[in-house]
This record gives structure tokens, C-alpha cells and sequence, in this order.
């Protein structure tokens, strides 16, 4: 059991000028406890950051975020945090299999069990013959799987996912999401996964979290009507659901007009 | 049309753990051979046309000046038949290793450092910049002065010499690290050694690849000097003693080996470091998509 609460987040970023731009104006959520938490909102408006935060890579001039787990006591040790990137961001000179130990070995994961955890997650991301290639002489959407991979192999708390797919072809993208969703319902894995397509995040939210454009605040809570394996594309309630999240962001923009 | 589908199944069989190798090795066109071995036949050509050249300068020229090329050759086999070879060589090839040696243990830190810390790359740049545009032979001559006609001198005239140019190929190098890359070896908690090892240094390797052909270059020319000036060994010692009793055919004959060392040493270990180094990248005519 794992979930992430961010509370009244504020953030400012340096303007070249000196002067100072807010980007996250009192922030408030939680995450679903297994299963994954959408953050919709228009490009640019925070959510990476806020993700960035999550990690630690940034800091919050207010309010917290707080990675709230079982498997430790809260605040005494760092969370454990998987990452998966917009662009695989893998040692192309490493095999595929070392781009995962790299994981394992920072994140201090005893050297005994790595080649169990690589086999694991290498198979579920339907990888594991090519754990000896190198990610150059892979495809794009491989690629991509490997980096979900090297996010699951550490066993994170949480996955933090920063637009996965939009890199890919639609296809390829639509293929790995429902894998996605797949391994993270059978794992029960909490994630947090932002996105700026409302029909992804309709798709692979459990909960969606809908950010404003900047100064982001957050515009509206949704959850899934649909479990995670019963959702398709072509099903009315699926579609009605995504009209729900399309209306709630439309009027977000056209205030921002 | 078809080919949208072919990589659709290819997509689907990998999702479902059951490729049949897409993109597993790169595979050679047909025909593949015909260009290396035109290119093995240029490459001899060259050398040929060389040799031709110097035959016709023989014919003009008294032997005194410039001795027959056969003549030369045999002279060639004499200093490797009789050993000589092995043991001046081996006393040039010594200090040119251990010189290019010091020079990459201090090179490769430096480089980065002034890679990555603003201050320390205004600190470095100006005596960075100074090294490389002394000449080797003043750097030879401080040396020797320095240390006297002893290894040091030499080991630390080559070091010298090629030092900031190491350093600034991998200084240069530092700046197409990808910042993307560190960032993620932060979100996965990579230690320090480990961000160097596996991250930072790899994304070097062609510039250091580089900096070693260019240093090699440079490290062969220093070391010669150096022992010009007074050493009792080496092959610039041998070319010295050439000239000392006028025999056009000992310093030719000495050259000649010398840049066939120089030769293997180039495209045979240093090809192959290469090679082994940046197998990770597919070569032109990999499948890759």
C-alpha cells in the first residue's frame, strides 16, 4: 500500500528577468492507493514539475508532498520512486539488462536477487530474449518498454510516469498502454502518470486529477467509473466518461481565452 | 501499406514475449565485400605509388642521397633480424606509453572538471591553452634540463606535450553530454563513481578515442626529439647515429620501422579498441528503425 498526498503546493520559478513566475498555486491531492492517478492538464502547466518535486529534484516554496507508504515509517527514510521518462533516456552502451542492474545497483538493491528481478520484469514487459541486446538495435516502442522496466525492476512505491507515450506512433503508444495498465493492475502498483490527452488519461487513470492551466490549481477529481481491464475505447461508457473529462478541461481553456 | 503491417506484428509478437528476433543483429548486404576489398587494393596502390616514386629519385640521385628502395628494405630486415630492433623499439615504445599514460590520468579528470564546473573552466582554460600551443621541442629541452638525461625527462616531455590537447578534446567532449541522462541517473539515486563510470565517461569515448590518435601522433614526435638529444637508446638515438656517419640508408631504414610500429600500433590496436568499445552502436547498414 503506497499513495502520494501533495499538500497546497506552491512553486516559483526564476524569471530571466529576476522577477518571479508562479507555476503550482496551492496544489492539493491524493493519489489512488493501487492503481493509477492521472495528472491532466495543458502543456507547460506544472505537472512535470510537480513530478520533479515528487522525486526531490525540485523543491516546494510551500505546502508538502509526501510519499505515504506501509513498507516504511513515514518521513524516517527516503520513498522508494520508480521513473519512467517522455524519451526512454537509456545507456545506449549498456545491454538491456544492465540498464536495469544501473537501477538496482543505485537504488542500493543487494546484488544477489538482480538477475531474478531482471528476468521478472523483463518478461512482463515481453523483453526477456533480448536482455543481452543493446537498445540502439531496438525499436522505438522497445525501447520505451525497457524504461518501463527499469522503473518496475526497483519495486518503487510509486511510479512516476512523465508522458510515456507521446513519443511513439499511435499505434505503438496504444499497444503499451494497455500493457501498462496491465502489469500495474496485476502488480498493484500505485503510479502517477501525466499526460496532456484527455483519452489516455480516461484510459489509464483510475483517478484523474485535472491541472489548470498556469498558475496550475487543481480543477476537478475524477474516478474511474471502469476498472482498469474493462476499459475500451469503443465501449459508450467509456466514451461518456472521456466527454466528462474533455467538457472539464474545455472550459479551463476557454477561460484561459 | 504492407510494410505498416509487417511492423504491427512485429510491435504485437514483442508484446507478447514471442519475437522471432526483430532487430536482433545487424545483417551485412550482399555483395558486402566488394567494397572493402577495392578499398584494400587503393590502400596498396598508394603505398606502391610511394615506393615507385622514391625508385625514380634513386636513379636520379647518388646513393649517398637517396639509396636504392631494395637496398633499404634489406637494411630493414638486418635491423630486425639482428634484434636491434626489439631493443630500441621497445625502449621508444616504453617511454611513449608511459608518457601518454600520465597524460591521460591527469587529462581525463581535468577534462571533465573543466567540462562541468564553470569556475574551474575559467581557472584552467589560459594554462590549458598555453601547453598546447608550446612546441614539443621546448618542452623537450625544459624536461631534459629538468631532469637531466634520465627516463623521467622523457616520460615527462611526451606527458607534457600531449596533455592539454587530451584535456581539451575532453573538455570539448564534456559539452555534448546529454543533461538528460544525468537526470535520470539522479532519479534512480546513482552514486557519484557510478554517474562517471556509467554515464559520463561513455558519452567520452569517441572524443577520447580521438584525443588518443591525435596524442599518439604528437607522443611519437616529442619522444624522438628527446632522444635525439643524448639518450643511448631508441630509435631517434638510431636516427641520430644514422646522420652522425652520413647514411642516408640507417635513417631511412630506421624510419621505416618505426612508422610501421606506428602504423599497426594506429589502425590495428587502436582500430580495434574502437571497435570494441562502440559495438553498442549499429553500424550504417544495421537494421535500425
Amino acid at each position: 500500500m503506497a499513495y502520494v498526498r501533495v499538500d497546497k503546493a506552491v512553486k516559483y520559478f526564476p524569471r530571466e528577468d529576476g522577477s518571479e513566475m508562479l507555476v503550482l498555486d496551492g496544489v492539493s491531492f491524493e493519489t489512488k492507493e493501487f492503481g493509477i492517478t492521472c495528472l491532466l492538464g495543458p502543456s507547460g502547466c506544472g505537472k512535470s514539475t510537480l513530478l520533479n518535486i515528487i522525486t526531490g529534484l525540485e523543491r516546494l516554496e510551500q505546502g508538502r508532498t509526501e510519499v505515504v507508504s506501509n513498507h516504511r515509517e513515514s518521513g524516517k527514510q527516503e520513498p522508494r520512486l520508480g521513473y519512467v521518462f517522455q524519451d526512454p533516456r537509456l545507456l545506449n552502451w549498456k545491454r538491456v539488462e544492465d540498464n536495469l542492474a544501473f537501477a538496482l545497483k543505485g537504488m542500493g538493491i543487494p546484488r544477489q536477487i538482480w538477475d531474478e528481478r531482471i528476468q521478472k520484469y523483463l518478461s512482463l514487459v515481453g523483453l526477456l530474449e533480448f536482455r543481452k541486446q543493446y537498445p540502439l538495435y531496438l525499436s522505438g516502442g522497445m525501447r520505451q518498454r525497457v524504461g518501463l522496466a527499469r522503473g518496475l525492476v526497483i519495486e518503487p512505491e510509486v511510479l512516476l510516469m512523465d508522458e510515456p507515450y507521446s513519443k511513439l506512433d499511435h499505434l505503438t503508444a496504444r499497444k503499451l498502454r494497455e500493457d501498462t495498465l496491465e502489469i500495474c493492475a496485476r502488480l498493484k502498483q500505485t503510479a502517477l502518470l501525466v499526460t496532456h490527452d484527455v483519452e489516455e488519461a480516461a484510459f489509464m487513470g483510475d483517478r484523474i486529477v485535472i491541472f489548470s492551466p498556469r498558475p496550475a490549481h487543481i480543477a476537478d477529481i475524477f474516478d474511474n467509473p471502469l476498472p482498469p481491464l474493462e476499459r475500451d475505447v469503443d465501449d459508450t461508457r467509456f466514451i461518456q466518461f472521456k466527454k466528462k473529462l474533455l467538457q472539464s478541461v474545455m472550459r479551463l481553456v476557454k477561460e484561459e481565452v | 501499406m504492407a510494410k505498416l503491417e509487417k511492423a504491427l506484428v512485429a510491435e504485437g509478437e514483442v508484446g507478447a514475449g514471442l519475437s522471432t528476433g526483430v532487430g536482433a543483429l545487424p545483417r551485412r548486404k550482399e555483395g558486402a565485400w566488394a567494397e572493402p576489398i577495392q578499398d584494400v587494393v587503393l590502400r596498396v596502390g598508394g603505398i606502391l605509388a610511394l615506393v615507385f616514386v622514391w625508385w625514380v629519385l634513386s636513379l636520379i640521385f647518388p646513393p649517398t642521397l637517396v639509396p636504392k628502395p631494395m637496398e633499404t628494405f634489406s637494411e630493414v630486415a638486418a635491423i630486425i633480424t639482428t634484434g636491434d630492433f626489439f631493443y630500441e623499439m621497445g625502449a621508444t615504445l616504453r617511454r611513449v606509453l608511459v608518457g601518454f599514460g600520465i597524460a591521460m590520468v591527469v587529462a581525463i579528470p581535468l577534462g571533465i572538471v573543466m567540462g562541468t564546473l564553470r569556475n574551474l573552466e575559467s581557472f584552467f582554460e589560459p594554462p590549458v591553452i598555453l601547453g598546447l600551443t608550446m612546441p614539443g621541442l621546448i618542452w623537450a629541452v625544459l624536461m631534459i634540463m629538468f631532469f637531466g638525461l634520465t627516463e623521467t625527462s622523457a616520460y615527462a616531455a611526451v606527458a607534457i606535450t600531449i596533455c592539454p590537447m587530451l584535456a581539451i578534446s575532453i573538455w570539448q567532449g564534456t559539452k555534448s553530454i546529454e543533461k538528460d541522462l544525468i537526470d535520470m541517473s539522479k532519479a534512480f539515486h546513482a552514486s557519484p563513481w557510478s554517474k562517471v563510470m556509467d554515464v559520463i565517461l561513455p558519452q567520452l569515448i569517441s572524443h577520447i578515442l580521438a584525443a588518443i590518435r591525435y596524442g599518439l601522433g604528437l607522443a611519437w614526435k616529442v619522444v624522438v626529439v628527446v632522444e635525439m638529444f643524448g639518450f643511448s637508446n631508441g630509435v631517434g638515438y638510431q636516427v641520430v647515429r644514422g646522420f652522425n656517419i652520413f647514411s642516408m640508408k640507417a635513417v631511412l631504414a630506421w624510419a621505416i620501422t618505426f612508422l610501421v610500429v606506428m602504423i599497426i600500433i594506429e589502425f590495428g590496436f587502436i582500430g580495434w579498441l574502437e571497435r570494441t568499445v562502440t559495438a553498442w552502436r549499429p553500424k550504417i547498414e544495421a537494421f535500425r528503425r
